[in-house]
């Protein structure tokens, strides 16, 4: 894992409390072993094995349909392995109770359905499902749960209205705040910012920071941009047509390299000028062609 | 609800937010249907050969006031409003959940199969020559019989549930069409009280059948209510839905199967009573918004009221003896599922 970069992850006072904290939490290691998942016959990932840390930001990569999302449903549990297991501290998901499972981990789906007219509090309360038995009622700790999951998204102005009438970059954070208020220590965010605008882009990878750093949160999301994943994440994920290209820490593996293999662009790799974390920039049209010639 | 509630409530639709407003809304519609259900009761009890007012009717209910008016209203015209009543608000609240369930506006027991599973229970139990209060019963057995069909395709075929809706609507066309043939083959007037029965009718409820059918109904909305958390959580998708914990595939079903359920007790009551299931939905979301928990009860309020107010129709205004109440709710709700198929193009479209 490398160390956060600073101009990010600001060190303040609650950071530091909440890192103790967390101290006696969970490993929260997600991890897969001979993973094969399948839609129908068709095989998208196979032979898979993972090992995400906990406690960290990890971001899966790769080009289109190289299973990325399908990867994804499959550690959370939504498709069932053909081969293989998926284990979160070394238990099998697979034999955990459905909601003791919902408890640990929350997910945030590429393309979730917002109900008709439902309001941004109505829809964060949603995320209480896991922890409410069919007779209890709405307790302290459920409003407590959803208060914060709204402070922290920056949802607390925008509780009354409704989700459908939000711009994009503010429904992505009301379903961030659904899956905050489920309260578990794993978030998996699945193309959280497929369809933003780059400052809600950045607005939600901030926010996907801070519940790291200062809400100790193990996040696992599936991202398209590799500069956006090299900046924001510890360990990176590199799939190709369903397999591991590559795992590590950004700064380590991300090379002109990989790149060119998995998704066949060359480039050169440099410093982000902000960070210092890789930064991929593919080579002109006219070097790409005179290079392949 | 007090008056002082409505206008606590009148005055947050007033001045707040639009949680507020719905609120609002939903409960100043629900106290004016209640109201309004409560002066039909009054009318349907007190009109027929034996005249009387709303509120003599009503004392009459309660046992108060001309022994003559007592025994009329409870052993005469009760059981057959009750009836009304009852079956009206279990199909609104089985229309609304599968509309819900299915994601699909047109949805309800009139075309997933249930009311013609109901029929065709009934109608076979009439040709084995049972006796009439073994009839329910059977139209209950038919309704889950037809669930049971639905509920094997959802599980054999992995097809999504929400496209379900299109396997119902041959299921009904089948059982349909299995009753008609019973009744083409039928002497003439065991064919009469069978087509008396398939099209829905409330003529000669007695307690026995209000009280089973009546407590049924209960016990189905109230599972109904229960489970509205799990409904709310199935509304966000699938995949949302799985990872807050349900298994999306089997509750959806289960949940189906406690719909259908509702909707065939409610119309083992009365007879597959055509539409009220799909237009009371419809309507409340018109008056009050999107089905919540907070709608179910103005949802159940409606299509007692709905229900009751078409057999009143029946019963007085249509100078047509003996027409059953379905007849009268068909009529109606045909032009309804026109514009309904005209405005779909403008309601929210959601995909599953």
């Amino acid at each position: 894992m490398t160390t956060p970069d600073p101009a990010i992850n600001t060190t303040n006072a609650a950071t530091a409390t909440a890192t103790t904290a967390v101290a006696d939490r969970p490993a929260n290691r997600l991890s897969a072993h001979g993973l094969g998942l399948r839609y129908g016959n068709r095989t998208v990932v196979d032979g898979l094995d993972l090992d995400l840390p906990g406690n960290a930001v990890t971001a899966i990569v790769g080009p289109n349909a190289c299973g990325k999302s399908t990867l994804l449903r499959g550690l959370v549990r939504l498709l069932d392995p053909a081969a293989g297991t998926v284990t979160l501290d070394g238990s099998d998901i697979h034999r955990m109770p459905a909601r003791a499972l919902a408890r640990r981990m929350g997910l945030l789906p590429q393309q979730p359905v917002t109900p008709e007219a439902v309001t941004v509090e109505a829809l964060v309360r949603l995320g209480r499902f896991p922890h409410q038995r069919m007779l209890t009622p709405w307790s302290k700790a459920d409003q407590a749960a959803v208060e914060e999951a709204l402070a922290r998204t920056g949802m607390t102005g925008l509780r009354d209205q409704q989700v459908d009438r939000l711009s994009g970059g503010q429904r992505q954070r009301a379903w961030i705040a659904l899956a905050l208020a489920q309260d578990t220590d794993l978030l998996l965010l699945d193309e959280p910012t497929t369809f933003l605008d780059l400052r809600h882009q950045i607005d939600v990878l901030d926010l996907v920071d801070d519940l790291h750093a200062e809400a100790g949160r193990t996040v696992v999301m599936v991202l398209h941009d590799l500069g956006q994943a090299a900046r924001y994440a510890d360990h990176l994920v590199v799939l190709q047509d369903g397999r591991l290209a590559a795992a590590g820490a950004p700064g380590e593996i991300l090379t002109a390299e990989l790149v060119e293999r998995v998704f066949q662009v060359p480039c050169q790799v440099v410093p982000d000028p902000e960070t210092g974390t890789p930064l991929v920039v593919p080579k002109a049209r006219s070097r790409r062609a005179a290079g392949r010639g | 609800m007090s008056a002082p509630a409505l206008e606590r409530a009148a005055a947050a639709g007033r001045t707040g937010t639009s949680v507020a407003r719905r609120r609002a809304r939903t409960a100043a519609w629900s106290v004016t249907v209640a109201a309004l259900l409560v002066l039909l009761t009054g009318v349907a009890l007190g009109t027929g050969q034996v005249e009387m007012t709303a509120w003599q009717a009503l004392r009459a209910l309660a046992g108060l006031g001309d022994s003559g008016d007592v025994l009329v209203v409870q052993e005469f015209r009760a059981p057959r409003v009750v009836s009304a009543l009852i079956a009206g608000a279990g199909l609104a609240v089985a229309g609304s959940m599968l509309q819900r369930l299915f994601r699909n506006p047109l949805a309800s027991p009139d075309t997933i199969g249930v009311t013609g599973g109901a029929s065709f229970g009934a109608v076979l139990m009439l040709a084995t020559g049972a006796s009439q209060e073994l009839i329910p019963l059977a139209a209950l057995g038919g309704g889950l019989l037809a669930a049971l069909l639905l509920g094997g395709f959802a599980w054999r075929s992995r097809m999504a549930v929400t496209r379900l809706v299109l396997v119902g609507l041959a299921v009904q066309q089948g059982l349909a069409a299995a009753v008609n043939l019973m009744i083409v083959r039928f002497p003439a007037e065991l064919a009469s009280s069978a087509m008396q029965w398939t099209t829905g009718s409330l003529y000669g409820r007695n307690w026995t059948e209000v009280w089973i059918g009546g407590t049924a109904v209960a016990a189905g909305a109230a599972a109904v209510v229960l489970c509205q958390r799990r409904v709310a959580v199935l509304d966000l998708g699938d995949d949302s839905a799985g990872g807050l914990g349900l298994n999306p595939r089997r509750d959806r079903v289960l949940l189906l199967l406690l719909t259908i359920a509702l909707a065939s007790l409610a119309a083992a009551l009365t007879g597959p009573v055509a539409f009220v299931a799909l237009a009371v939905p419809h309507l409340v979301r018109m008056l009050a918004g999107p089905p919540t928990l907070g709608t179910l009860g103005l949802t159940a309020l409606t299509g007692a009221l709905l229900l009751l107010a078409s057999d009143l129709l029946v019963l007085h205004v249509i100078p047509v003896h003996g027409l059953p109440v379905g007849a009268v709710t068909a009529t109606l709700g045909a032009p309804w599922l026109l514009v309904l198929m005209i405005r779909q193009g403008r309601l929210p479209q959601r995909s599953s």
